[in-house]
């Protein structure tokens, strides 16, 4: 009965949806404040229905009922406890529900905390949050549904693909659809801004910290998957500029872009229409993703059995919402009045360079990773474009701009003065160059790349530290003072700082794998030695090891360093997992500071030995750590006072007396 | 002050342009050079391709056909059931790599006609068929999807 | 029927919950340019906060004032607050009511085409669980196994499963099981003899030397063990010694009482023996009776991938090339061009070197 419940809970928020979706749009019209008051109760009712049904499918999975054909064809017996759950949004039917549920999630805080918006607004937002809800049940409940049945249950399933049974599933997923799906409602204001035909203070404002969310998760959700893909598919890459991949990129770049043009909208009332038309484009790419995703349109490695009648009903729904909020845009944005006039050397004008460098940069992947439909539409052939097209232009695109960052914080508003700025970042500078010149000639004496990118990442981390320096008044001021005041900063310019800093330390881990790693492939009997980068690394052999759905082959490997001394072990192992037929590598991994030794086993050879296939991964792990670092300062950024806005006191006398305030 | 303002405003959208045809360009001359081409094998007896050329090869791995050199070099035929093409290949072979299995190869012919791979791909999913393979085979009217 | 009162429970309880503003008569709400006089309150608050610290010179400080302070007397030009009139009252309260009535029909409607309400959920350990006359075999076997698996040193239960697995024709299974019974407990007549039948059956009737070794051990435990004594004997039979095989089972004839169902398998074994070709024991032979049989049964019930796959394979193994290019060609012909049968089975083909041009 539980998974008949769930299905209904599913089918009556549908229901629920199409009248959020419609009521409060029509109360926000004829200013009928009941109709309005529909929105939050219905919102928060969603949410509830679409737990409910989540957790029904997850009782399902845990209990292995058979009976319903998605755990049936994902789920095992005798699958470990914590693949069984997150087996539930290890498939495509599942994770569209994760996706939903997590679009309730959203909608539900947005009522809980939306008293201090107008209610018109808010009213609309949820509107249009009810719109995208009733859309993608209505694609789940027709084309994907979770809780469909198999009658008589078969006694055993066939198991969740052996890739997904990792704890990276547990992560990865809800974190990415947190980003995704968060930047729908930075879409739901903008269309509801639109509706309305006006966008007051308030609006960016409260549009920021959700973008912040978003931004924050993605970042964590993107850094998850690809070490995650790094550690599992045994390849030793950490990216692969991949459609999938491509895919989830595309809204953090532009999302970037919106996390930064919405400050300039918040403080300065500019950027309007710019900062609308991103957000709307952010979520739109965010439907992209997930359409390029779920359709198998685009061959990627990441994909997974797909279905194109499905890739069909997505098209759809992005075809109406994207196409829908353009041609409101179109029609609407002139109403909205633009705002505050700024210099070209500004922080508006180096927002602006930001926006113009991240959206340029987003449109080039996109155009990259669309290309082969285009061209197959076109001509007919088919093309695939890969990582080096994104090496050539992205490359060139981003370098300018991380260049450009440190400069941001330190101009002023409305009218920067870059030479002061650039006197200020003079310490940053030297530093960067002279950690350059030191990798150019004591590290690494060919290549001139690796030596550039080192002092760029550098560049980002000191000039981040500048900034905070300064506004803690370096050289003004006796120290207790400064920490003073370094301890009151907003907690925004320590986002800021977290966020530059943490790019500086992504980009460096990037610079040392691309250009330091050591790459060896041998065959190996028990016995032999590899020399990887100056370890040694000693092939003990192969031992079986059963797991509780696999049975595995485990090379175990001991390495030691340049003196000869044993510093550990390494296991790297060929799985089988029997019910579906299928082998995996687990790669054998070990850390030395922020250093790693990747191992992973090939085929047996003819002769009995084992490909073995060893790489020294220099410094990689500062891409996570970064991201790591982007992501904490936009949680930081998020506890900024300035973004809880106060709602008006109830007995309040009319705006005229405020102007006193400002003379 | 009115006119430089103007003249100013005119220079930064006249950067931003210059910079938008940059990126075009950048991008359009990117796409001309590193997007490499899908062939099955009986494209490539009918339509030839050039040694060098940086090609994607997609088909099924051909029974029978996987050869091990000794050490990591390895030898397969990518089949698409009319014309089979060998492809010599160094490195590990994905998980899923399998006699008659969906593979995109990708590489160049040498010189000598053999085609000389520096990427195969399967996929994570065993039911999974690349979409190049599965559309051309399809043309073909040689493969067709179960259910 | 506890489904459907829950169903309408929840129905009427979220029916409930949009009623609830609807009835409510309002105050009117404050518009939109209090909550934006709010914020520039707030931004004037905040460069006050900025200018004390000094993260703001005072000129820029007093420029940003000034502009905040054109952006509030903007705002007061505006008019108050706006509110509905009798005619949208009167429509807003339509809207309300479909809206309401929707619900349960939108949601009912939906859910009786797509679920499936008198389904109960069937949780595996509750299945297993449940009394064994009502489980379906596989539920039977699944449940020994998930015992087994649990409790690998149950010998009984791998006595229990193994005459199931040999029913079903999982003859590996089965020989497996009785070897775990073997090891785990003592060597009975019995599991022996039993693990020798299911290695002859997975041997497709040829009893091997492991096999043979085995039922002489029960023999030896107990002389007159049936099993042992047929099978021993159907094994001179097929080493060609007939009259020895022969002796053995007419001497088992007269032991055995009369109602014992092991008379018919004898006279069939006995009248099969008879037959040269069996008692050359020719191999290839068995295969070639084998795969005409099999060619006979695709002749009469073409849809069977599987068997055609077979009968392939064994053309190719018997040399017979020429046999094999035609049963592919029958059989891609009986699926149709292009059929996804014919189009397995034409990669199949392929695989083996055979010919699939049209």
């Amino acid at each position: 009965m539980i998974v008949e419940i769930g299905h209904f809970a599913l089918v009556l928020a549908f229901a629920l949806s199409l009248v959020l979706s419609i009521v409060p749009i029509v109360g926000a019209r004829i200013g009928d404040q009941r109709l309005m008051a529909v929105a939050e109760p219905a919102s928060f009712a969603i949410l509830g229905l679409i737990a409910l049904s989540f957790a029904a499918l997850t009782v399902a999975y845990v209990q292995s009922d058979f009976s319903v054909a998605n755990v049936w064809e994902n789920s095992h017996s005798l699958k470990p406890m914590l693949y069984k759950i997150t087996g539930v949004w290890g498939n495509h039917e599942g994770s569209m529900l994760l996706w939903i549920l997590i679009l309730a999630a959203f909608g539900g805080l947005v009522a809980l905390f939306g008293s201090n918006l107008p209610a018109t607004l808010r009213a609309n937002v949820l509107a249009v949050q009810g719109m995208i809800a009733a859309a993608f049940l209505l694609f789940v409940l027709a084309s994907s549904n979770p809780f469909a049945r198999i009658s008589p249950p078969p006694i055993e399933g066939r198991d969740l693909n052996p890739i997904l049974q990792d704890i990276g599933l547990a992560i990865h997923p809800p974190l990415l659809y947190l980003g995704y799906v968060g930047f729908s409602i930075c879409f739901s204001f903008a269309v509801a801004a639109l509706i309305e035909g006006r966008i007051d203070a308030a609006w960016a404002r409260w549009v920021r910290p959700w973008t912040l969310a978003a931004w924050a998760a993605l970042t964590g959700g993107i850094a998850m998957g690809s070490y995650w893909a790094y550690y599992e598919l045994g390849w030793g890459g950490w990216w692969f500029w991949d459609p999938v991949e491509n895919a989830s990129f595309l809204p953090w770049l532009s999302g970037t872009a919106l996390l930064h043009s919405a400050i300039v909208m918040e403080k300065r009332s500019a950027l309007k229409i710019w900062t609308v038309l991103l957000a709307i484009l952010t979520f739109s790419l965010s439907l992209l993703g997930t359409f390029l995703v779920r359709s198998g349109v685009l061959t990627s490695v990441h994909a997974f059995a797909t279905d194109p009648t499905r890739g069909v009903f997505i098209l759809m729904i992005l075809i109406v919402f994207i196409g829908g909020s353009l041609a409101l845009f179109a029609f609407r944005a002139s109403t909205l009045t633009s705002g505050g006039l700024f210099q070209p050397i500004s922080r508006e004008g180096g927002l602006v360079l930001n926006n113009l460098f991240l959206t340029t940069a987003a449109a080039t992947v996109l155009i990259g990773t669309l290309w082969p439909l285009l061209v197959e539409a076109v001509t007919g052939e088919k093309v695939s474009v890969g990582a080096p097209f994104f090496n050539m232009t992205f490359g060139p695109l981003i370098v300018p701009l991380l260049l450009a960052v440190p400069f941001g914080p330190l101009l002023a508003w409305k009218r920067g003065d870059l030479y002061a700025a650039s006197q200020r970042l003079f310490v940053a500078f030297a530093l960067a160059l002279l950690i350059g010149l030191v990798t150019l000639f004591m590290i690494d004496r060919i290549s001139v790349v690796a030596a550039f990118g080192v002092a760029v990442a550098f560049w980002l981390v000191f000039g981040a530290l500048t900034d905070l320096a300064l506004k803690a008044g370096i050289g003004k001021a006796s120290p207790s003072v400064m920490f003073r005041r370094f301890v009151g900063l907003p907690r925004s310019v320590f986002g800021t700082a977290l966020a530059h800093a943490g790019l500086g330390l992504t980009t460096l881990g990037i610079v040392a794998v691309s250009t330091l790693e050591v790459e060896r492939i041998a065959v190996m009997q028990p016995g032999d030695t590899l020399d990887v980068a100056g370890y040694e690394l000693r092939f003990d052999g192969l031992v079986p090891f059963d797991g509780p759905n696999f049975t595995e082959e485990q090379g175990r490997f001991t390495y030691s360093d340049r003196s000869g001394r044993e510093r550990g072990e390494v296991v790297s192992s060929k799985r089988f997992y029997p019910a579906r037929q299928m082998p995996t590598t687990e790669a054998g991994i070990t850390s030395h500071g922020f250093s790693q030794l990747y191992v992973a086993l090939g085929d047996r050879a003819p002769d009995g030995g084992i490909v073995v296939r060893a790489w020294w991964k220099p410094q990689v792990l500062f891409i996570w750590i970064g991201c790591i670092f982007m992501m904490v300062g936009g949680g930081v950024s998020l506890l900024d006072r300035r973004l809880r806005v106060g709602a008006p006191a109830a007995k309040r006398s009319k705006p005229a007396r405020a102007v006193e305030v400002a003379t | 002050m009115a006119m430089t303002r103007k003249k100013k405003r005119l220079a930064v959208i006249g950067g931003a342009f210059a910079f938008l045809t940059l990126a075009t360009t950048l991008t359009l001359f990117a796409l001309g050079q590193k997007a490499s081409y899908f062939y099955t094998p009986a494209d490539i007896s009918e339509k030839g391709v050039a040694p060098g050329e940086r090609i994607r090869l997609g088909g099924l791995v051909a029974t029978g056909s996987i050869a091990r050199a000794g050490g990591t070099d390895v030898s397969f035929a990518v089949t698409d059931r009319i014309e089979t093409v060998t492809v010599s290949y160094s490195g590990i072979l994905p998980d899923l790599f399998r006699e008659e299995q969906g593979v995109i190869t990708e590489g160049a012919f040498d010189a000598s006609g053999r085609f000389v791979a520096d990427t195969v791909l399967a996929r994570h999913d065993e039911n999974y068929m690349p979409r190049e393979v599965a559309d051309s085979m399809k043309a073909r009217g040689i493969w067709q999807e179960e259910d | 029927m506890l489904f459907w009162i829950v169903a309408a429970a929840m129905t009427f309880a979220v029916c409930l919950l949009l009623l609830t503003p609807l009835a409510r008569e309002r105050a009117g709400v404050r518009n939109s340019r209090e909550h934006e006089l709010e914020v520039y309150k707030d931004q004037l608050r905040e460069i006050d906060r900025d200018r004390a610290r000094g993260l703001i010179e005072d000129g820029e400080a007093e420029m940003a004032r000034a502009e905040i302070g054109r952006k509030v007397i903007r705002l007061s030009e505006g008019d108050g607050e706006e509110t509905g009139t009798a005619s949208s009252r009167a429509l807003g309260r339509w809207v309300g009511a479909i809206a309401v009535l929707s619900l349960p029909l939108v949601s009912w409607g939906l859910y009786a085409a797509t679920g499936s309400p008198d389904y109960p959920g069937q949780p595996l350990q509750a299945r297993l669980d449940r009394d064994p006359s009502q489980q379906s075999p596989e539920e039977l076997i699944a449940r020994a196994e998930a015992h087994l698996a649990a409790n690998p040193g149950d010998a009984r239960g791998w006595d229990v499963l193994a005459p199931i697995y040999l029913r079903l024709g999982r003859f590996d299974d089965a020989a497996g099981a009785f070897a775990n019974a073997i090891r785990l407990d003592e060597p009975t007549p019995a599991r022996l003899a039993g693990q020798g039948e299911a290695l002859t059956a997975a041997a497709n009737g040829r009893v091997s030397e492991e096999a043979q070794a085995l039922f002489s051990q029960a023999l030896d435990i107990e002389p007159g063990n049936i099993r042992g004594r047929y099978f021993i004997a159907l094994a001179s039979a097929q080493a060609g010694d007939q009259q020895a095989a022969e002796r053995v089972w007419r001497q088992m004839l007269s032991d055995l009482p009369d109602e014992s169902p092991w008379h018919g398998v004898i006279a069939q074994a006995m009248n099969g023996t008879a037959e040269p070709s069996e008692g050359a024991n020719d191999q290839a032979e068995m295969i070639e009776g084998m795969v005409a049989s099999l060619a006979t049964r695709l002749e009469a019930n073409h849809d069977d991938v599987d068997g055609w796959q077979q009968l392939i394979r064994s053309y190719m193994v018997l040399d017979r090339q020429d046999d094999a290019q035609d049963a592919l060609d029958r059989a891609r012909n009986a699926y149709g061009a292009g059929s996804p049968e014919a189009g397995h089975l034409a990669a199949y083909g392929l695989s083996l070197g055979l010919n699939v041009e049209d």
